[in-house]
């Protein structure tokens, strides 16, 4: 069995519990092949949390689940070492950062310390308490949520820690027939029981290794840099896409590539995914908010704008 | 990346070109300093670039060239091949000499082979920079410049002609800027050597200098708008006689005698060679019209008469006695024959028509109303013979008899200096007869101070006299100053006198039986005179000092032994032969007569051209406009004809990407090829499109040229390539 398939099978048992959100199942794939992040922003209730869930149970990883409150502290994100009389030594006890596929809900609505500790252990994927750094197991998969930020209450996640995210998303309301057929199943059972693994960790750690042999040519490349290079260029654009976007925009692109079955990155796999990371790095001018332009319109421009290298490099 | 310096295919094509550009500056040196050897010097060049190109260590290549130059100096000094006793104890007392030469500063006291050294140091010095112009610097502009400034330079103020190599010069220039251009251009683009590139730019640097090459010498050349500034040099530096200068020629036949004057230099290319008993003079044409200046021909007066093969000619000379057949054999290319005197009939092989003009007597040579170059062709001629008695009986009287056709060859100019006329009367004033007096005047010439040269003749300026300036004032010059001096001095006296050009004898090179081969070259170009002779009709006189041209004398008179005037043909001078017995006109060699033809014909049809162009130019726009239609047949049939390579498969596919841009299906910058196939597909209705486009993405993105199957896919391209053309 290829990736292609092993991969498609993954999907179409998320598929079972997500109705209609094939594409956003395919963004979370992309993500976790790359040893990306997620950042899933939309209202509740449209399904964040299940997605994760059967994402988890797919590949037969370990769940785990973090609500971020606003009194939530780094030490229950991370764990903390607690001093037992009986053997007279700290023991460290585990946050629920410690699994494979996390979510980490709501993460606006906690104050920023807590949420630059679960940044740093995403970039890092280790922890580290009283100096002992220990190692977070593998495959280590973060997906966040956040309602639009314009809800009261929240702390906005500052430019460095949003960039450390592969991807954005947006879920969206289903159709009403997709949430009609939600409401079908929600009615017999709670599908999510039934789901069971897939692929196993191990298949899912060789996926990750076989992302990083798809072939990016020099011609991919170059476009890639154009594209970010573009963004800062930007009359509109305050703060554009740093070279680690560019990076994220390549390795997505790599793993998308995997997911279609190809050994190679094509212009495609590059403007489909440039949306969505991209979409958390570009800051905005107030300008643009005064005209009325939005990221993803910028994106847009940009990328039809950009010349799409269609000849071998001279000298190849 | 491999540079295209690594090329050797490419950079032997500069060191070739190099090679020529050198050889550019040597043939000019060696010309003019009269050196010789130059393939000898060539060679040394030769083989000094072919290991500079090699790439030859120093600590081989040094000892070879030292070789070369010693054993150059052995060969050339002491005839030695090889490097025998003698040579080694030549080269060994040169050594000595030289050295205790420089030793003392007694500069003058170094040998021809020193200098000759060192010239060839010099040489050595002019590969190496060249070398490292070409292989480091990647630049020859300043070479180039400095070439074309020097072949310049000598070109105005030396004997060299540099006509011709200043367009070699231009040509071999601008290429090897051009292809040093590209190197550089693709090394600093870090684009590798691939040939498709390089063609891609050398193709069009080619077609562009040879178009704009044949534009520059097919265009008619204006003068140049500044006087030669050789005359003003010298006679600013008290050097020359009077009015002393002006343009150095090269020797050959010439059509322009508009202006005459001027040194020449010897060019020995054969024109023709001739089977005759005896060497003859040949003549082309006449000229009727002095200017002052030079020569013209009246226009519109005479007749035209055509000949056929064997038919008898009249060119106004009685025949002699005993006819006899010459073969000549065309070297160079002229549209007419060259005849002797005394011509009774013509013979070749392509039977041509003969059109003689008794304006300048000359015989073209058409053939189905296009002019013919004679190759070979044969003459039937009896030499002219005069009666002496005859001639003796020529009064003055009789000129004035003469019909009203013979105006024109008693012209003069107005400007005519007086004095002029007073010569000619005061060299016969004791001459009886018509002929005496010709017989004077062409004397005259042997009996005065004049010299016969070839360099430093002045050309007459606005208000001076060609021929008074000879007569009285220089009194050095070739066949062009005496022959037309004596012609206008018989005119002076009512003598009707014509200036005729063609070639003397020339060289006798071999001799078989009676007959004798004649090789005549640019150098054997002469003028000469021919004067009516009242009652007995037109005859040859020779005035220029050291020719042996003449009219045969009958001498049927009972004179007195002792007579002083008797005319002995023996008496002609060949002691004061010059050198080279041999005289000039103004260059016209045959390949710019070829050019002369050339801006003849576009200046007659310029209309016919000009509309042939539109035409042209019309069909061409409009088979531009609409490629788009007949462009995919012939794609088809060429990739057809490619191989099935991938890389075949790559330039279809961009082809075809043209092809549907020109169709109209245009495709945005941000498009990506997937989605323009998509689109296409649904514009066309097929699917060929996409899976072409999922091929060319494989083979481009995957960099997997290996799976693409041409073959197969060729089909669906020729679809898709035919429907562009709707």
């Amino acid at each position: 069995m290829n990736a292609k398939e092993r991969l498609e099978k993954v999907i179409d048992n998320i598929e079972k519990v997500i109705i209609g959100k094939r594409d956003i199942a395919e963004l979370s794939i992309v993500a976790m092949l790359s040893h990306g992040h997620v950042l899933l922003e939309d209202v509740p209730g449209v399904g964040k949390t299940m997605l994760v869930r059967a994402l988890a149970k797919s590949v037969g990883a370990d769940f785990k689940r973090i609500q971020f409150t606003p009194d939530l502290l780094p030490s229950d994100v991370i764990g903390v070492s607690i001093y037992n009389p009986k053997d007279m030594e700290f023991h460290f006890r585990p946050g629920p950062i410690m699994g494979n596929i996390i979510l980490a809900d709501e993460i606006n609505r906690t104050s920023p310390k807590t949420q630059s500790s679960l940044l740093e252990a995403m970039e890092e994927a280790s922890v580290t308490i009283d100096g002992v750094t220990m190692q977070i197991p593998k495959p280590f998969f973060v997906m966040a949520t956040q309602n639009p930020i314009e809800y009261e209450g929240t702390y906005p996640l500052p430019e460095a820690q949003l960039d450390r995210f592969l991807l954005k998303i947006k879920m969206g309301y289903p159709s009403s027939r997709e949430e009609m057929e939600v409401l079908n199943r929600a009615q017999v059972a709670a599908p999510i029981e039934e789901l069971t693994s897939v692929i196993s960790l191990e298949e899912l750690l060789e996926l990750q290794a076989q992302v990083r042999t798809i072939k990016v040519d020099e011609t991919i490349r170059s476009y890639i840099v154009d594209l970010s290079r573009q963004t800062r260029q930007d009359a509109y654009v305050y703060l554009g896409v740093s070279p680690r976007g560019s990076i994220a925009l390549m390795k997505a692109s790599q793993a998308y590539a995997l997911l279609k079955g190809r050994d190679y990155v094509t212009p495609d796999d590059v403007q489909y995914l440039a949306k969505f990371v991209f979409g958390h790095r570009i800051m905005l001018r107030s300008e643009a908010r005064y005209d009325g332009i939005t990221v993803e319109e910028i994106t847009e421009r940009i990328l039809a704008k950009t010349h799409v290298p269609v000849q071998r490099f001279v000298g190849k | 990346m491999t540079s295209i310096r690594k090329n050797k295919f490419f950079m032997a094509i500069l060191y070739i070109l190099v090679f020529f550009m050198l050889a550019e500056w040597l043939t000019p040196v060696i010309v003019l300093t009269e050196t010789g050897h130059q393939a000898l010097f060539l060679i040394f060049i030769a083989g000094g670039l072919l290991m500079a190109f090699l790439r030859v260590p120093w600590w081989f290549s040094g000892p070879i060239k030292v070789l070369y130059i010693l054993w150059f100096v052995v060969y050339v000094y002491t005839g030695n091949v090889f490097f025998t006793g003698e040579a080694i104890q030549f080269l060994q007392s040169n050594v000595s000499m030289n050295f205790s030469a420089l030793i003392s500063q007694n500069w003058e006291q170094t040998t021809d082979v020193f200098r000759t050294i060192l010239f060839f140091v010099l040489l050595w010095m002019a590969i190496y920079l060249i070398h490292y112009w070409v292989s480091f610097r990647s630049s020859i502009f300043l070479f180039y410049i400095l070439t074309v400034v020097f072949i310049a330079v000598l070109d105005t103020f030396s004997p060299y002609s540099g006509e011709t190599a200043i367009v070699r010069i231009m040509i071999i220039g601008l290429l090897l800027a051009g292809l040093l251009y590209l190197v550089r251009w693709m090394e600093s683009h870090q684009i590798s050597e691939h040939a498709d590139k390089v063609a891609l730019f050398t193709v069009p640097l080619v077609l562009g200098i040879a178009v704009s090459t044949a534009f520059a010498l097919y265009l008619p050349k204006s003068d140049p708008i500044w006087p030669d500034p050789v005359p003003f040099l010298t006679s600013f530096s008290g050097q020359g006689g009077p009015g002393s200068g002006g343009n150095v020629g090269r020797i050959g036949y010439g059509v322009d005698d508009s202006r005459l004057g001027g040194s020449f230099i010897g060019d020995d290319t054969p024109v023709f060679r001739a089977e005759v008993s005896e060497g003859q003079y040949w003549k082309v044409e006449s000229k009727d019209t002095y200017t002052t200046k030079g020569w013209e021909l009246t226009e519109n007066v005479g007749e035209s008469v055509i000949y056929r093969n064997n038919e008898t000619v009249d060119t106004e000379f009685v025949l002699g006695e005993e006819l006899e057949t010459t073969v000549v054999s065309m070297e160079q290319e002229f549209p007419f024959v060259l005849y002797p005197y005394g011509t009774e009939s013509f013979s070749m092989e392509e039977s041509p028509e003969y059109q003689y003009s008794s304006a300048d007597q000359r015989f073209e040579t058409y053939q189905n109303g296009e002019e013919l170059e004679p190759e070979e062709y044969e003459v039937s001629f009896a030499e002219p013979s005069y009666s002496l008695k005859t001639l003796r009986q020529t009064s003055e009287e009789e000129l004035q008899e003469l019909p009203m056709e013979f105006d024109r060859y008693v012209q003069l100019p107005d400007e005519l200096p007086e004095r002029v006329r007073d010569l000619a009367a005061e060299i016969t004033a004791n001459s009886e007869t018509v002929y005496d007096q010709a017989l004077a005047i062409e004397r005259y010439f042997n009996t005065a101070e004049f010299t016969y040269s070839q360099t430093d003749i002045p050309i007459p300026k606005e208000d001076e006299d060609y021929v008074d300036q000879f007569l009285f004032e220089t009194k050095r010059g070739y066949c062009d100053n005496f022959s037309t001096s004596m012609v206008v001095l018989l005119r002076s006296l009512d003598i009707p006198a014509r200036w005729v050009k063609g070639f003397n004898e020339g060289e006798l090179i071999d001799s078989q039986g009676e007959t004798d081969i004649y090789e005549v070259t640019n150098n054997n170009a002469h003028s000469w005179v021919e004067a009516y002779m009242p009652g007995v009709g037109w005859m040859l006189f020779e005035p220029t000092i050291g020719f042996t041209g003449s009219s045969s004398i009958d001498f049927d008179l009972e004179l007195d032994p002792t007579d002083p005037e008797q005319p002995d043909p023996q008496e002609r001078p060949e002691a004061q032969e010059p050198e080279s017995a041999e005289d000039e006109e103004v260059v016209v060699s045959s390949q710019t007569a070829f050019w002369n033809r050339l801006t003849d014909y576009i200046s007659t049809n310029r209309w016919k051209l000009v509309w042939t162009f539109i035409v042209l130019g019309v069909i061409g726009a409009i088979l531009f406009k609409i490629r788009h239609r007949w462009m995919p047949k012939f794609l088809i049939s060429y990739y057809r004809m490619r191989g099935q390579e991938p890389v075949q498969f790559e330039k279809a596919y961009l082809r075809l990407l043209k092809q549907l841009e020109l169709y109209g299906i245009h495709r945005k910058s941000g498009q990506t090829l997937k989605s323009y196939a998509a689109y296409i597909d649904s514009f066309f209705g097929t699917r060929e499109m996409s899976e072409l486009t999922a091929a060319y993405e494989r083979m481009i993105y995957g960099g997997d040229a290996e799976s693409i199957d041409w073959h197969e896919l060729k089909e669906s391209w020729e679809n898709l390539i035919n429907r562009t053309s709707g």
